[in-house]
């Protein structure tokens, strides 16, 4: 059993240093994913596209115009396996969005979850969508 | 003693080498997921660990000078750019397995094609041809690929990757590089790609690393086309996203 343990502590360490360099289309360290907001807004667009998925988000903020969030999402393959469909998000309807911020401050992150117009949450890609923000 | 067994050891290979020969190849055609093990994966079907990378001279410090600066750059929070990053396709050999996209493998006795759902790569391995001269091959992305079954067993051998395109790990390489793969299934829903890289100019000596891929039953490939690329690079050559209205 200890033995085991042992085995899976080592797996898991090779699978972590593995993961640092997986490769993908982007190193997503300009995203501070040790950070977390909450955003909910009005979608002006969804852009089901590659190499990367994106929603743009009016969010109300106390002045006029409401500040403009960018979110960036996975590719269409990513979020096809994560059970995505390109209609789940439309212009107007309003959606909540855990994002990842962008270090440099400007307004826009990475997905982490959503909540969509109908309820439904939903993660960046496979893997559970209810992780504490 | 020692002569007796060598003899039915002989014979033995004389036995096995028809009966290899007359086996029909398994088939590989379908789609594959990479697999990666971590939690819930079963370690029997995950990769056995690469061996050590041991570049030689210029090639080892220009791979250090790199790796280095990727890690100041990435605890910045300003990534260093890939080719990737201007969606240009990973090439060989990292094109066999990237995050989380497919690989499709259609099979036929005379060519075996390797579609990757990422970029929407293309591999083509003629089968049963010998293997031309490396520097009679254009430099490209793919190379030019020969494969032949050994049992159950695709040998691939792979010459001509433009030295631009860095291998393995981001290695950089010479003209000189050539990749072998073994791919084979370790059971019915699960392949394992072992590749094998030579490099007599930039490697000390061969490296070897296996990628595992899972069987993804009816599953359609995905197109990808890199149409909206918002990333760029910046003049200090940091990864910048442009934000939308």
């Amino acid at each position: 059993m200890r033995r085991q343990l042992a085995l899976w502590g080592v797996l898991g360490v090779l699978a972590l240093c593995g993961a640092a360099r997986l490769q993908a289309h982007h190193s997503f360290a300009m995203f501070d994913t040790t950070n977390r907001i909450t955003l909910t807004g009005t979608v002006t667009q969804f852009q089901w596209t590659n190499p990367h998925a994106y929603i743009e988000l009016d969010v109300p903020d106390g002045a006029n115009p409401p500040k403009h969030w960018t979110v960036e999402l996975g590719s269409t393959s990513i979020l096809q396996q994560g059970g995505w469909k390109f209609t789940d998000v439309k212009p107007k309807q309003t959606i909540t969005v855990v994002i990842s911020p962008l270090r440099s401050g400007q307004p826009a992150g990475l997905l982490f979850r959503i909540t969509l117009a109908d309820g439904r949450v939903l993660s960046n890609g496979p893997g559970p969508a209810g992780g504490q923000p | 003693m020692s002569g007796r067994l060598a003899c039915v050891a002989l014979a033995a290979t004389l036995l096995a080498a028809p009966l290899a020969a007359q086996q029909a190849p398994p088939d590989l055609s379908g789609a594959w997921a990479p697999y990666r093990g971590g939690r819930g994966a079963d370690p029997k079907f995950a990769a056995p660990p690469a061996t050590p990378i041991l570049l030689k001279g210029t090639y080892k410090t220009s791979w250090d000078e790199r790796r280095a600066a990727e890690d100041a750059a990435t605890k910045r929070g300003e990534p260093l750019a890939t080719p990737a990053v201007d969606c240009i396709p990973y090439g060989m050999p990292r094109m066999m397995s990237v995050a989380l996209y497919p690989l499709e493998i259609i099979q036929r006795p005379t060519q075996v094609t390797m579609v990757t759902e990422a970029f929407s790569e293309v591999r083509r391995v003629f089968m049963n041809q010998p293997q031309m001269p490396i520097d009679e091959v254009p430099p490209g992305y793919y190379g030019h690929s020969v494969g032949r079954w050994e049992g159950d067993t695709l040998v691939v051998d792979t010459v001509g990757i433009k030295t631009t395109i860095p291998a393995y790990q981001m290695i950089p390489h010479s003209d000189q590089m050539r990749i072998t793969e073994r791919i084979r299934l370790v059971a019915s829903d699960y392949l394992h790609d072992q590749i094998t890289i030579e490099d007599p100019i930039a490697l000390e000596k061969p490296l070897t690393y296996t990628l595992a891929y899972r069987r993804m039953p009816n599953y359609k490939m995905v197109e990808f086309v890199c149409e909206n690329n918002r990333e760029y690079v910046d003049s200090n050559g940091a990864v910048r996203l442009r934000l939308g209205q």
